[in-house]
């Protein structure tokens, strides 16, 4: 062997060069830990989280016209919407929401497929639950959204 | 008889003896350790090394490995029963639960089945924003690889590094699509989602942030004593058995055998790429280790030529809302972090396909673990199912 | 009774010497304590340098920046359920892990902390010590003996394999150290105070004495005694991801707590060997180019300087802690402590605490600087596998150590050869 790669070997050059690497990012400011829930992720706009339909802001009504739409582009058939005419508006309004949030794999395939944009999933992720009883949403719950409890240290 | 042959030999019911591993008679009865000349192992499906659900029953004497047997299925979700109930476009989705470290090459590759058969293309525009991501992804899926692997040797460190990277990647899915892991990036034609405003910013800085790292991770382990001990010479693969065993992906291309989809059958944009295709010397630990290291700088190469070269236009083909493709059958494959992923579609005009059938590379490569394991100590076993980057997602769907 | 005590205090000499049962227990006492606080504060130094080396932040919710998380582990390990498997041979399940802390505890009677702050100074103390924690490994073989399940027999063998054998390559430097002791007096020492007087007559610390012997006995020794307390990267049969999971598999509980605290001290007690022997134990750095009264007095403020750092640090963290509702309990925890902290620095600033204090500061330091390259060792490399392990133990670090002790002897009697070759050719009368 040639001198200089037995001088590394001999003076362990290469464990070196190893230990340099890890004494770099001591620094607390290296650390890239999030204290969750002290300090909460940046959420991004298209992030798919909670299931949400949303509300005209001036009439007060569901912007869901119960086309159908998302039931049908659902690929497990979680969604179930059935509504009744309105004699006066002449819309479609929906009666009964069934929404699986226990299936659902937070796909979008609905979201896309909604003709009025009123199903949107949001950037809420903090939908954990101590019962089953609480997955399937109704109407009330996909225009309220998640309401997590925040713990007090 | 070939050294391949020699060594897959079959035991006959009744036979015995040294060297023949009689698959039946591995889990017979328990073996006490007293007795020093063969010990039936089991690599239980819950283990810290074998990424994911694996049980490998190790046949050993003393500590040298005689022989393997792997038992999959405990992940087995019925992907492709379930495709022969959902439309095209409702399918895609699932697929990116197979291989869920590289959800966006799954996509990749059943979008572009499902276009072949329909005789479609995604637009230019779409073509590179899908070449961007998936390089993207293999980045990703590589550094999951590389912290995984090296935490199996032994090294904690790297891990954390790594993912720290990987993060840099999840943000960018995250804006673009919506979803850190399962990204559902891509659908049947194009791209539904727009590059959003500061995706080829964000793209540029990822890669001169990511390139420094990369050579302290070479820093940390390429020359560390250590780890060349470790890897050098432990599971070597010929090329002729990678060939034999269908093997592809960087454990074949660091046997030697210089094939990559992305050069030998391009898709997608990469005909416009000028990137290099690493390969090995020995078919050991340390090759695959170095090809998979160039494959990221290699990685980086390619997605700055495109966020350079993003053409404009539309993202979206023009196909019909309800996706019915002519009766027939396709196979196509991609280049996926881990290997040939290759997609086999028979439709029968119908909106739901007849049948999907998912070639998963790490299925195929863990084949190859019995060929590679034999002769070595128990610990070199950890550090061949790391190398061979499986995930049990895809193994078993 | 009082004449007894105060006699031994007015005598400069360690409570063996002095031949004081009473101050021997207080002295054993005060090192048992004084271990486990030990042990204790590497917990916590150990989680938290760790983390940082990996980019993370370890331990924070348990106490401020985690500081109570070793008492909560303390704790929990307190309150497990013991459970011993079926087939256990109860005797030596229950004795393994008193067998390995007790040897591990009884290698500090001869730790020097300070001329004359040893419990006692035995004259052959390095050989005491060597004995001692070779004692260890048996119970090490009894733990995973009467586990009743072969994983822990096959990792407790592996490691008392390995423990035997990076013990020669450690004699072999420790004997380097040792003859270097004799060469100016004439006579070496085996005593543990011996060699640091040795150093200090000799006016260099052994690491620094005949280039590069000196040095490379005592890379010898790092490496082994790295290897000796089944620490990275030498940790294959304690490790999570390889198939044997280690000799103290099936102990749970308080039990494996023993382990834990005997690992730990069983570091400490060889970084003390090598701090002694070659890093010139309490000696104060530079105590002849930068002697006189007053670099004296400079180096006596150390203590102090570093209590008021680390309380320095401790208020910095307060005031830099979150200022909302649920963080006012960690904030005032960790100012008070802060200030307990600088308490104890200003009680370090009287002038005769100073004195005294001076020889321990300097020997736990060098110690922890040691405890500090464990913790970074087993942050960046990765896990030899066993077979190159016992390879590097035999083939690189025995026959180097074999070397080093003979040309160590070769040069320690250069001058004698040379007188006596220079007479037998008639150059010298």
């Amino acid at each position: 062997m040639s001198l200089s790669p037995l001088i590394r070997k001999i003076l362990l050059v290469d464990l070196v060069k190893g230990l340099k690497v890890t004494f770099k990012y001591q620094p607390p400011s290296e650390a890239v830990t999030e204290q969750y829930p002290l300090e909460r992720p940046v959420i991004y706009e298209r992030y798919r989280g909670q299931p949400r339909l949303k509300v005209d802001p001036e009439s007060g009504h569901s912007m869901c016209i119960v086309c159908n739409l998302c039931a049908l582009a659902c690929p497990e058939q979680l969604i179930v919407v059935k509504g009744e005419r309105n004699p006066v508006t002449k819309r479609k309004e929906p009666v009964s929401w069934s929404y699986d949030l226990s299936r659902c794999m937070f796909c979008g395939l609905c979201a896309e497929a909604c003709s009025t944009g009123a199903l949107e999933l949001s950037q809420d992720y903090e939908m954990a639950l101590y019962s089953r009883e609480g997955m399937v949403l109704d109407q009330a719950a996909l225009e309220r959204g998640p309401e997590p409890v925040q713990y007090v240290k | 008889m070939s050294d391949f042959e020699n060594d897959y030999r079959h035991a006959k019911p009744g036979q015995s003896g040294p060297g023949i591993v009689d698959y039946l008679d591995l889990e017979t009865k328990d073996q006490t350790y007293l007795d020093a000349t063969e010990l039936v192992l089991n690599m239980g499906p819950q283990h810290p090394s074998t990424h994911g659900v694996l049980r490998v029953i190790l046949k050993l004497d003393g500590e040298k490995v005689l022989g393997t047997e792997c038992v999959i299925g405990y992940l087995h979700r019925g992907v492709e029963k379930i495709a022969e109930n959902r439309t095209y476009a409702m399918f895609n989705p699932y697929v990116d639960r197979m291989d869920y470290v590289a959800a966006v090459s799954n996509g990749l590759g059943y979008c572009e089945a499902v276009e072949k058969l329909l005789n479609a293309e995604a637009p230019p525009r779409a073509q590179y924003i899908r070449v961007i991501l998936t390089e993207l992804c293999r980045i990703a899926s590589h550094q999951v690889w590389l912290g995984t692997h090296a935490l199996d040797i032994g090294a904690l460190t790297p891990l954390f590094y790594c993912f720290r990277d990987r993060e840099e990647i999840l943000k960018i899915f995250e804006k673009y699509c919506g979803a850190r892991l399962t990204t559902h990036a891509f659908r049947i034609g194009g791209c539904i989602y727009e590059a959003y405003d500061g995706f080829e910013q964000d793209c540029l800085k990822f890669c001169e942030h990511f390139l420094p790292k990369l050579n302290e991770y070479e820093e940390l382990l390429t020359t560390n004593r250590i780890w060349v001990r470790r890897t050098k010479g432990v599971g070597i693969l010929k090329p002729e058995d990678c060939i034999a065993l269908g093997v592809t992906g960087p454990v074949l291309r660091a046997s030697g055998v210089k094939w990559d989809l992305r050069k030998a059958q391009p898709y997608e944009a990469y005909k416009n790429f000028e990137f290099e295709i690493p390969t090995g010397v020995n078919g050991d630990t340390y090759d695959r280790y170095l090809v998979r290291i160039e494959e990221m700088r290699q990685s980086v190469r390619i997605i700055r030529q495109a966020v350079e070269g993003l053409p404009t236009g539309p993202i979206m083909a023009k196909i019909p809302k309800v996706l019915k493709p002519p009766v027939g059958e396709i196979y196509h494959s991609i280049e996926a972090p881990k290997g040939e992923l290759g997609y086999f579609i028979v439709s029968d005009g119908s909106t739901q396909p007849y049948r999907v059938r998912v070639r998963p590379p790490s299925f195929v490569n863990l084949q190859a673990l019995d060929k590679m394991v034999r002769g070595l100590l128990v610990a070199d076993v950890v550090a061949v199912i790391g190398t061979l980057d499986i995930v049990l997602g895809e193994v078993d769907r | 009774m009082l004449d007894a005590i105060t006699n031994y205090l007015h005598s400069n000499a360690t409570p063996g010497e002095a031949g004081s049962m009473l101050w021997a227990t207080i002295y054993i006492l005060i090192i048992v304590i004084g271990i486990s606080l030990a042990v204790i504060a590497m917990n916590w130094l150990e989680r938290k340098i760790l983390a940082h080396m990996q980019i993370r932040l370890g331990p924070m919710r348990v106490g401020p920046h985690g500081l109570l998380q070793p008492f909560a582990d303390a704790l929990k390990l307190l309150i497990k359920e013991d459970i011993i498997p079926e087939n256990a041979d109860k005797l030596v399940f229950w004795s393994a892990p008193v067998v390995v802390t007790m040897t591990a505890f009884t290698t500090f009677l001869v730790v020097p902390f300070g001329r004359e702050h040893a419990v006692t100074d035995m004259n052959i103390g390095i050989l005491f010590m060597l004995g001692v924690s070779s004692l260890g490994v048996l119970g090490i073989i009894m733990a995973g003996w009467s586990s009743n399940s072969h994983y822990p027999l096959m990792g407790s063998l592996r490691s008392s394999a390995q423990m035997v054998s990076y013990e020669i390559a450690m004699g072999l430097a420790i004997v380097c150290a040792v003859l270097m002791t004799s060469l100016q007096t004439g006579t070496g020492t085996l005593s543990m105070i011996g060699i640091v007087e040795a150093q200090a007559q000799q006016q260099t610390w052994f690491i620094f004495k005949m280039f590069p012997l000196g040095f490379l006995a005592f890379a010898i020794f790092a490496i082994a005694m790295v290897a000796e307390t089944n620490r990275a990267p030498f940790d294959l049969p304690e490790a999570e991801s390889e198939l044997v999971a280690g000799f103290h598999t099936e102990y749970s509980g308080f039990r494996w707590s023993l382990f834990f605290l005997a690992e730990y001290a069983a570091m400490l007690a060889v970084s003390s060997i090598a701090v002694t022997l070659w890093l010139g134990g309490w000696m104060r750095p530079f105590p002849n180019w930068l002697n006189g009264g007053a670099w004296g007095l400079a180096f006596s403020f150390f203590p102090a300087l570093t209590l008021f750092v680390l309380a320095g640090l401790c208020l910095l963290g307060a005031v830099r802690m979150p200022k909302i509702p649920q963080m006012k309990i960690q904030t005032a925890g960790l100012t008070m402590f802060g200030l307990l902290l600088g308490f104890i620095g200003l009680v370090l600033l009287a002038p005769g605490v100073r004195e005294r204090v001076q020889d321990i500061y300097w020997f736990v330091v060098k110690v922890a600087f040691f405890m500090y390259l464990y913790i970074w060792y087993r942050g960046t490399f990765p896990r030899y596998r066993f077979d190159q392990l016992m390879k590097v133990g035999w083939k690189v670090l025995l026959p180097t150590g074999l070397g080093v002790l003979i040309a160590t002897a070769l040069w320690g009697l250069m001058p004698q050869i040379s007188s006596s070759v220079a007479r037998g050719l008639g150059v010298l009368p």
